[in-house]
């Protein structure tokens, strides 16, 4: 096995990717487009909660110590205004209080409100906003809860700079372009067992073990490649950049271990697209968990690509460190050999 | 003598309960063209695959060029050519990459894609894409690949199966080259004619064994039998046909009899084909 041998097969391998048109579609569109979704998607998190308001006037200063906390309490001048308010999505709920509220509340007596709010409004929602019509009246009525509360952060604060969706985007962009090269190096692969032009290298000087070497050192090059690209442009390059490298290199390893378990097992682009969509919606359980926290349990653990996921997340977005996520790292390090040993295994064995 | 360039001994081979190749043992001189002959599924294909470092063998030993091949399946592999059975060339690339491809892995220096392009009739052509080639170009283009390493062993199976006229013969004058260049040849076909008119040596292989190995002619004397044919004029004015056996102690008195009391009006010899011994050796045909 000589330096030249690997360098002829890589340059083979890239440039018979490229020519196949879908795989060098999607990853030509795939880096555009997400790109541009990331970019579309909103720069920060607003933080405040909107509620609409018919009823009598309230005190600025009771609106202004809401707003310091959070809430907007927006007036509407009739009921049918605020009904409309809700149905658009201007506001999250619309509260209707009878022009007598203030004085039934002064007199320590029960006014009549009434809360209006969208069907698929979630139920932690309303309970907030419940919450948050007590302290209202409370606050109205001139009395305040005797609580001393001591708010302690585990972890860093983000209240106030709670993360985009667009960073939240950023670890599952990676971990779909790390797919979509999966993929693609899986159909490289099988094809080139189906046509049996592997067996006419193999009746070469080059050995089977130059010929994984050739397909892990293409895999990480087109899958590291490129996600790279596109962590670099959106910015994730910014914090601790040695070991975000590091993360991808390892994810990169993780994928094209992957990428030759399915060759193993597909017999054309079909089935590669078969196994690798099982593949692909595994993986992305765990994108899940970031995007929308508090959807998945501990079990998406047991998939490998949380440690590809979960690291990303935590280093750019969270300012994360070598010792926050080097379990993580480990774990994806300990996954990245053991997904390419048994992709070696099984496709060493098909090739025999 | 000229030494053995293959040497194998009781070669056995099996796909779970079927068995391809069942102890075959013969031997190749040095740059000598052998013609391996069987219908198709008789276990040629597994021979070259063992031989050629393809395949380990179950049992028995295969010794090409000198080296123990299921020992060093490399050292043999750098010194052979094969063309393989089925076309498995890189299509999305040109005939010049898939050239230049094999050259760096067999570390030529110096290769020269053209040339050897302009040597199989695809000159001109070295920069379309393969998958714009015609099946007789592709073939031509399997066998150049196989001659890049100029090899000392070139194994070539069923080189001309399925082409035109002038491709095949086209491939028939190249191995003839590596012949004379100094390679041996072990090519397998079931094509008769082909292997009778390129082979030093044919073997009948039948059911994963050597029915009968020999040059042609040893072949043809051994097994076949030879006619005088003629067409003689009959009274009613019609022609008819004659034959006259060969090589039979009758043979001067029929022949002065055909002339004597027939009026001959063609007349040739006809020996037998290596499809006939073939067929004579094994009861079966070739297809």
């Amino acid at each position: 096995m000589s330096l030249a041998m690997i360098n002829a097969l890589v340059r083979k391998d890239i440039t018979l990717y490229f020519k196949n048109r879908f795989f060098a579609f999607i990853t030509v569109m795939g880096l555009v487009a997400y790109v541009v979704i990331y970019f579309l998607m909103p720069q920060a998190v607003d933080e405040t909660l909107t509620m609409g308001w018919h009823g009598p006037e309230l005190p600025a200063a009771t609106i202004a110590d809401f707003e310091e906390e959070g809430l907007v309490l927006r007036p509407y001048d009739s009921r049918a205004a605020l009904q409309k308010a809700v149905q658009s999505g201007d506001v999250l709920v619309g509260v209707v209080v009878q022009q007598d509220f203030l004085q039934k509340l002064r007199l320590g007596q029960k006014p009549q409100v009434t809360v209006l709010s969208k069907s698929d409004l979630p139920d932690e929602y309303r309970s907030a906003f419940r919450l948050v019509l007590e302290e209202l009246g409370h606050a109205l009525a001139g009395r305040s809860l005797s609580l001393e509360v001591d708010e302690t952060v585990l972890g860093p604060d983000m209240a106030g700079h709670n993360v985009a969706p667009r960073r939240r985007m950023l670890p599952v962009l990676a971990v779909i372009l790390l797919i979509t090269e999966t993929l693609g190096l899986a159909s490289l692969i099988s094809s080139e067992v189906e046509t049996g032009t592997v067996q006419a290298l193999l009746a070469t000087p080059l050995r089977v073990e130059g010929l994984f070497v050739s397909k892990g050192i293409t895999g990480v090059i087109l899958a590291f490649s490129q996600v790279l690209l596109i962590i670099a442009i959106t910015g994730g390059l910014e914090r601790e950049p040695l070991l975000v490298l590091t993360i991808l290199l390892l994810s990169s390893v993780l994928m094209t271990g992957l990428s030759l378990l399915i060759a193993s097992v597909a017999r054309d682009m079909l089935s590669v697209i078969g196994w690798g969509t099982l593949v692909m919606v595994a993986m992305a359980i765990p994108s899940f968990n970031v995007l929308m926290p508090g959807l998945t349990s501990g079990w998406i653990k047991a998939i490998p690509s949380y440690y590809v996921v979960d690291p990303i997340y935590r280093v750019t977005n969270l300012g994360a460190g070598w010792s926050q996520v080097g379990t993580s790292l480990l774990a994806l390090l300990g996954f990245s050999m053991l997904s390419f040993a048994l992709g070696v295994a099984t496709l060493g064995r098909r090739l025999q | 003598m000229a030494p053995e360039a293959i040497v194998a001994q009781d070669l056995t081979y099996n796909y779970g309960n079927l068995v391809a190749v069942d102890h075959v043992s013969f031997s190749v001189a040095d740059n000598q063209i052998i013609g391996f002959l069987g219908p198709n599924g008789a276990g040629k294909s597994t021979v070259v695959k063992m031989l050629s470092g393809q395949l380990r063998p179950k049992a028995g030993k295969a010794t090409v060029l000198g080296v123990d091949v299921a020992r060093w399946p490399k050292r043999v592999q750098a010194q052979a050519g094969i063309c393989f059975e089925i076309t498995n060339l890189y299509e999305e690339m040109t005939a010049v990459d898939n050239l230049n491809l094999f050259a760096r892995l067999f570390s030529v220096n110096g290769f020269d894609a053209e040339a050897l392009l302009n040597r199989v009739g695809l000159g001109g052509r070295g920069h379309d894409l393969v998958s714009r080639y015609s099946k007789g170009m592709k073939q031509r283009l399997m066998v150049a690949r196989a001659l890049l390493n100029r090899p000392k062993i070139l194994f070539l199976d069923e080189p001309t199966n399925g082409l035109d006229p002038v491709s095949a013969e086209a491939i028939r004058n190249i191995i003839l080259e590596e012949r004379e260049r100094g390679a041996t040849i072990f090519l397998t076909t079931h094509d008769m004619m082909e292997a009778d008119k390129l082979s030093d040596r044919v073997a009948f292989i039948n059911q994963g064994r050597i029915a009968a190995i020999d040059t042609p002619l040893a072949l043809k004397q051994k097994y076949g039998k030879r006619s005088l044919k003629a067409q003689v004029m009959g009274s009613d004015g019609r022609l008819k046909s004659r034959e006259v056996a060969l090589d039979e102690a009758s043979t001067p008195e029929a022949v002065s009899e055909l002339f004597s009391k027939e009026q001959v009006v063609t007349l040739h010899s006809e020996e037998a084909t290596l499809e006939d011994i073939f067929i004579r050796i094994t009861g079966r045909g070739l297809v």
